[in-house]
């Protein structure tokens, strides 16, 4: 039996509930079920410990607004009520203290529970810190959906490509940046199209975690210190957002047979995110909401990934490509 | 270092490459040949042939090669590769600024073309220029974005490099 707890009910948590319940099939065959035993939010839990309906906490949270029907304290205090395997934190980043996130994860590790995260704030700020509280608890922190949501970089990098000396990682990490990049190629203003990216959900109300490059910076982080084994922070970013790309750059650029991309990059030497020309044809010249990555490795050369970078279940995907690995270590 | 050669070989089979095997023997690399039939000297032809080799000395010692295998040198002149790079700056720049600059990066740094456009500016939006310069090595690549970079963060200026 593998216990979760799912910390943050809101796009992502909804996600991985779903597919939990679409994928049970998969979960079951020859591994320990899966059994959801608490899930809170901001304002709410639910706990049972012969586990909780997953589409049961959908339909809730759709018609009361809240996951559960206690009043929530703090997630730490859900935590400790009941017994269970991995903390899977979905709650929403803060790139300032941490947030809520960071506590639970610092509470689950540090009573030997494994902990799956999406929330890149924790991991950005304290990922060294976290680490070591996992290694010396021996419990693991596994974060495949901080970076890129589907497109699976950390895992490729650490496992496919383990030969390997991987020189650089730089790429598309922000689907709302490239959607608005991207409608500028046609000539559409920054602020028109920024607009247009609210309207279709793509970014939110407000939109300066993206178009501040300050998300891309996070998962730049994240692939330093993952990838690279280096110990860098967020603060350690030279981070150049997109707001001062006006249709006359992006006119030039086309001129010159190049369009205007965020491209985060990463080594043993960079840190960087900034608004890049890349020429039309090139890996990262993509268009739209999609994440692109090229990693530069030292045998193989280039290898570029792409996929949906965000979205509650193309991140859920990544959860349970973690949730497996775990269940995996556990056989 | 990358030379171009213009040799006279005797139109004779096998002196074309005999005239080409030496350039391997100083562990050289041929990157274009050219057999010219119709530049014909004293029943000699020409052959123009571009190629890499590693020093001064090398190219020393293939002159001594050809000089044996009578392979004769009418001309030799060394072929600089460029590397070009472009960067695009957004802000409330003017052409005599971007002149200035150019004229400071010149100095620090050996550029063979350099190659500035400028947006028309309208409405409220910032200006924006793109330079494209080529230099003589990726280091001198490197060079000039630290130095463009740099001195647009002094400037208030957004710079956009790029990737290739």
């Amino acid at each position: 039996m593998m216990r979760i707890i799912i910390a943050g009910f809101g796009t992502v948590g909804q996600g991985l509930a779903e597919t939990l319940h679409k994928k049970s099939n998969l979960l079951s065959s020859g591994h320990d079920p899966v059994r959801i035993v608490a899930a809170f939010d901001s304002k709410s839990f639910a706990i049972d410990t012969d586990g909780l309906d997953p589409m049961g906490l959908v339909t809730r949270k759709a018609n009361t607004g809240s996951v559960g029907t206690k009043k929530l304290i703090d997630g730490t205090d859900v935590l400790d009520s009941v017994e269970y395997d991995v903390l899977i934190e979905a709650s929403p980043t803060n790139i300032e203290t941490g947030g809520a996130g960071l506590r639970h994860i610092e509470h689950a590790l540090s009573r030997g529970k494994d902990v799956i995260t999406v929330n890149k704030g924790p991991l950005a700020l304290k990922f060294k810190e976290l680490s070591r509280l996992a290694e010396k608890n021996k419990s693991s922190i596994l974060y495949e959906g901080t970076v890129g949501g589907a497109m699976p970089i950390i895992n490729l990098c650490r496992e496919n490509l383990q030969g390997e000396r991987v020189r650089s990682i730089r790429g598309i990490f922000n689907g709302t940046c490239n959607f608005i990049l991207s409608r500028m190629d046609n000539g559409s203003p920054f602020e028109q199209t920024l607009k247009e990216a609210q309207q279709l959900g793509y970014a939110e109300t407000d939109p300066r975690y993206d178009i501040e490059g300050i998300d891309t910076a996070c998962k730049v982080v994240i692939l330093a210190n993952s990838i690279f084994k280096r110990n860098v922070k967020f603060s350690d970013v030279s981070i150049t957002g997109i707001t001062s790309v006006s249709t006359e750059a992006i006119a030039l650029a086309n001129d010159h047979d190049m369009v205007i991309r965020l491209i985060g990059e990463v080594s043993d030497t960079v840190l960087d995110v900034s608004p890049r020309l890349i020429p039309k044809g090139h890996p990262l010249s993509v268009s739209g909401t999609l994440n692109t990555a090229q990693i530069l490795t030292d045998l193989a050369g280039p290898i570029t990934i792409s996929g949906k970078g965000a979205g509650r279940i193309e991140t859920a995907s990544a959860i349970l490509s973690d949730l497996m690995t775990l269940m995996g270590r556990r056989r | 270092m990358i030379v171009n050669a213009d040799v006279f070989v005797k139109d004779m089979p096998g002196q074309l490459v005999g005239s080409l095997e030496p350039i391997s023997l100083v562990n050289g690399n041929i990157v274009g040949v050219v057999h010219n039939r119709d530049n014909k000297i004293s029943g000699r032809i020409g052959v123009n042939i571009t190629f890499e080799v590693g020093s001064a000395e090398d190219l020393e010692r293939l002159k001594e090669i050809w000089e044996k295998r009578d392979v004769m040198i009418s001309r030799m002149s060394s072929v600089t590769e460029t590397f070009p790079t472009d960067c695009l700056l957004i802000g409330d720049i003017s052409p005599s600024q971007i002149d200035k600059l150019m004229a400071k990066a010149a100095k620090a740094i050996d550029m063979r073309s350099v190659d500035i456009r400028y947006s028309s500016k309208t409405g409220e939006e910032k200006s924006a220029a793109m330079v494209s310069v080529s230099v003589r090595s990726k280091e001198d690549v490197l060079k000039f974005n630290a130095f463009m970079m740099s001195a647009c963060k002094r400037s208030n200026i957004t710079y956009i490099g790029s990737v290739r």
